[in-house]
């Protein structure tokens, strides 16, 4: 074997190892059949640029606490035979759950735990189902955030679980370590706590370094810089590099992402403090105006994709930046799916023109141009083993479960403060596949530039069906202009807001 | 003349046979490749990594892929889920087809009030959206603990695709002339015998096609697989979904998963082939 392929090698079962998805043994194995001796490993260990880990301290450290282990077993002893029923979107930290660590929680405690995974829409009809039934099918649910309000009657408040139960609560689990913007965009409803920040997606800049040095541009610090760095790009590079790019798909939820984002950075918003639709006023004119001009750097098609599309565009090299989820950066560092791995770079949402604040909107909505989409874990109200579930439910959400995670589930955002210093994070702070190297960003944008959707009952109808299909008209050219398409969605949600 | 006729069917073929072959090679693609612009067509590195991962397997031509994850989240491998939906299409088949078959012959044969008004309802009921007894019947489920068991969906499947088999099997058997049936009771047969010995065998193709259909269907069906299972059973187009993720689809896994599943619905149409041609050509001859 050429030495240049037995490196490659060496790089791709390091990598694997370090994130938990290849065994001690068989690494070994492989290295072995590698010809490399385990001193030589550990040499080469060191300081190599894919991680910081060595193999030893890789495999003791991404596995669970002991300790937490240890309680586990203490404390879910009376509970063993249970079974216990989660419905969640396939996120990173759910699958990293089910896929790498659920095995610790279920051997220490007897409970069963079965996760059923499911596109987010779907996941909805089965918690509707199940609340509609109260027959308590699942145990827990995943609340994403624009459900908050549906569902917030049907959860235990986690503080009230915490304080009720003193002989079921962790040690150190302590609720103040998530994110107090979290906690206020994600999981609060009025005065309750809808279960406990899950994951936190979140709006960031993700841009190629290589372009942006090779046209002498610097990363976009306002809004005005993105669009005037997009026309440059598309302007020297297209067609075959489009400077941004976008989530516009007709119809879509994520349609309606992209708008808000517009929309609070031009000092808009999209209630009033009255609880009126006030994304059609001038600053809400402005937003849509800018967008359709931006619209015009970004590749073709732009208006059929999701994040999806969006993420796969830069991903494959068509478009040189985006504003969006910051999930995707780990995956865009990985070289066995993209053409980008190491080539972007990561940096705060470009600054807003003006920024409403909350008590100048409605419904508990914040503007900002790091537009969030998380989600909440709770314990349902109708579970027939509501101890049981509190308990996985700490379990899952804890610091230590959490720093897990975010090295096993590639570079996830973490909700809680503590888990952003975890040195098994910081480790991962590098070039590769589930890189964690894009977080200072994601936390920095999560503490100072977060925007968060508000929080009625019927945003799920509106944020996912009313806005997104207008919005989708008027980019097909169904509207005269900005303002008339905006002015029709205004009248669709007060008919929605009126039943 | 005839090149072009053949050249021409030759056309068709690959037209329908186009999407087969490009979801099938996207199956054998690792991510760069499948969203590379312009598309490939033939000019990729083939990789097995999407089944591997789908079917929690190593195929031995890479390495170090026995610990590949599924991105859908772990414990949704294919290879138990499909035999979940061997096990519901099939026997789904089996009851709607031992049904139907006794009810298509009945209508056929025997003369009662309200047939003519029974056949439309049998009708009717293929005109009913799934969707509107979906919930409803999630409630009866949960209550008769059916919900995410073999029996709710076979029984399900076995109902939806009841209708559809009365009909075509009805349509088969009133093609089989009555006289036969008739001759056979002046030589002293009972109905069962006529029933069994001489009207099933000439209908057996018929039989076959009917339930190829009911097969395909049930093989097929997502809404009710959804609704009605969680963990416990999980049918093909149900885990398909699954692929669908927080930060975009996983096409490479959906392309191997809808790859692999494929083949036991083509194998049933091929193991009735010969059946299955005189079953869909019955009745084109009318005396």
């Amino acid at each position: 074997m050429k030495d240049s392929v037995k490196k490659h090698y060496l790089a791709s079962i390091t990598d694997k190892f370090v994130r938990g998805q290849l065994g001690r043994r068989e690494f070994l194995r492989a290295a072995g059949k590698l010809g490399l001796g385990a001193g030589a490993l550990g040499m080469g260990f060191g300081n190599r640029p894919f991680g910081a880990f060595s193999s030893a301290r890789a495999a003791e450290e991404l596995t669970p606490n002991p300790e937490i282990l240890k309680w586990l077993a203490d404390v879910g002893k009376p509970f063993a035979g249970t079974t216990l029923k989660l419905a969640t979107e396939s996120t990173p930290p759910s699958n990293a759950i089910n896929g790498q660590l659920k095995k610790y929680f279920e051997e220490a405690t007897g409970i069963k735990v079965e996760i059923e995974v499911l596109p987010l829409e779907q996941v909805l009809q089965k918690l509707t189902l199940d609340v509609a039934s109260n027959l308590g099918t699942y145990d827990l649910y995943y609340i994403d955030q624009s459900w908050a309000a549906s569902f917030s009657q049907d959860v235990f408040d986690p503080r009230e679980q915490y304080s009720a139960k003193a002989d079921l609560a962790m040690p150190n689990y302590n609720l103040d370590d998530f994110l107090p913007a979290l906690v206020d965009g994600i999981a609060k409803y009025e005065d309750r706590w809808v279960g406990v920040p899950y994951d936190i997606p979140i709006f960031i800049m993700i841009y190629r370094k290589d372009i942006y040095d090779k046209l002498s541009l610097k990363a976009p610090e306002t809004i005005e810089e993105l669009y005037t760095n997009s026309k440059i790009i598309t302007d020297e590079m297209g067609p075959n590099v489009y400077g941004t790019t976008g989530q516009m798909k007709s119809g879509h939820y994520s349609l309606e992402c992209d708008w808000t984002a517009w929309l609070w950075g031009h000092g808009g918003s999209i209630f009033g403090p009255d609880g009126t639709f006030t994304g059609n006023d001038e600053k809400g004119a402005a937003a849509l105006e800018y967008w359709t001009k931006l619209k015009a750097t970004m590749p073709p098609g732009v208006d059929g994709w999701t994040w999806d599309g969006q993420g796969q565009s830069v991903a494959q090299g068509v478009a040189a930046s985006m504003l969006s989820w910051g999930e995707f950066f780990p995956y865009f560092d990985d070289p066995t799916q993209t053409k980008v791995s190491g080539l972007c770079e990561v940096a705060v949402p470009p600054r807003a023109i003006s920024l409403r604040t909350v008590k100048e909107t409605g419904y508990g909505e914040i503007p900002g141009v790091g537009h969030q989409g998380g989600s909440s874990l709770a314990v349902s109200r109708y579970s027939k083993s509501p101890d049981a579930a509190w308990i996985f439910m700490q379990w899952a959400t804890c610091a230590d479960t959490q720093a897990l995670i975010t090295t096993l589930g590639g570079g996830t955002g973490p909700t809680r403060a503590s888990v952003y210093d975890d040195p098994r994070v910081l480790a991962q702070a590098r070039v590769g596949a589930g890189t964690t190297r894009h977080l200072p960003v994601v936390r920095e944008t999560i503490a100072k530039h977060m925007g968060s959707e508000p929080d009625l009952p019927e945003w799920a109808q509106l944020s996912s069906d009313t806005i997104p299909v207008s919005l989708g008209k008027y980019f097909a050219g169904s509207y005269g202009s900005p303002k008339e398409a905006l002015d029709d969605i205004a009248k669709q949600v007060g008919e929605v807001l009126k039943g | 003349m005839r090149i072009f006729r053949t050249l021409a069917g030759w056309l068709v073929v690959a037209f329908f046979f186009f999407p087969i072959f490009f979801w099938t090679s996207v199956a054998f693609r690792n991510a760069k490749d499948i969203f590379s612009w312009p598309p490939k067509f033939f000019e990729f590195e083939p990789t097995v990594r999407n089944f591997e991962q789908v079917f929690g397997i190593s195929l031995g031509f890479g390495f170090g892929t026995q610990e590949t994850v599924n991105p859908g989240g772990g414990n949704f491998y294919m290879a138990p889920r499909l035999w979940d939906s061997i096990v519901v299409a099939s026997m789904s088949t089996v009851l709607a087809i031992v049904v139907a078959t006794l009810a298509a012959y009945c209508l056929s044969r025997m003369q009662f009030r309200g047939r003519h008004e029974f056949v439309n309802w049998v009708l009717s009921t293929r005109m009913m959206p799934p969707v509107a007894v979906a919930i409803p019947m999630f409630f009866i489920f949960k209550q008769l603990n059916l919900l995410d068991t073999y029996l709710g969906l076979i029984l399900v499947h076995g109902l939806m695709n009841l209708p559809l088999a009365v009909l075509l099997l009805k349509s088969f058997f009133d093609d089989i002339p009555a006289e036969i049936d008739e001759s056979a009771l002046l030589d002293g047969a009972s109905r069962w015998t006529i029933f069994r010995r001489i009207v099933l065998p000439m209908a057996k193709g018929g039989i076959a096609a009917s339930a190829v259909l009911c097969f395909i269907f049930s093989w097929t069906e997502f809404l009710f697989a959804l609704t009605l299972t969680q963990t416990g059973i999980k049918t093909v187009p149900v885990v398909s979904s699954t692929f669908v993720t927080s930060i975009g689809t996983a096409w490479g896994n959906m392309a191997a998963l809808g790859a692999a599943a494929i083949v036991p619905a083509f194998i049933v149409v091929l193991l009735v082939q010969r059946h299955l041609v005189r079953g869909l050509t019955m009745g084109s001859l009318k005396q």
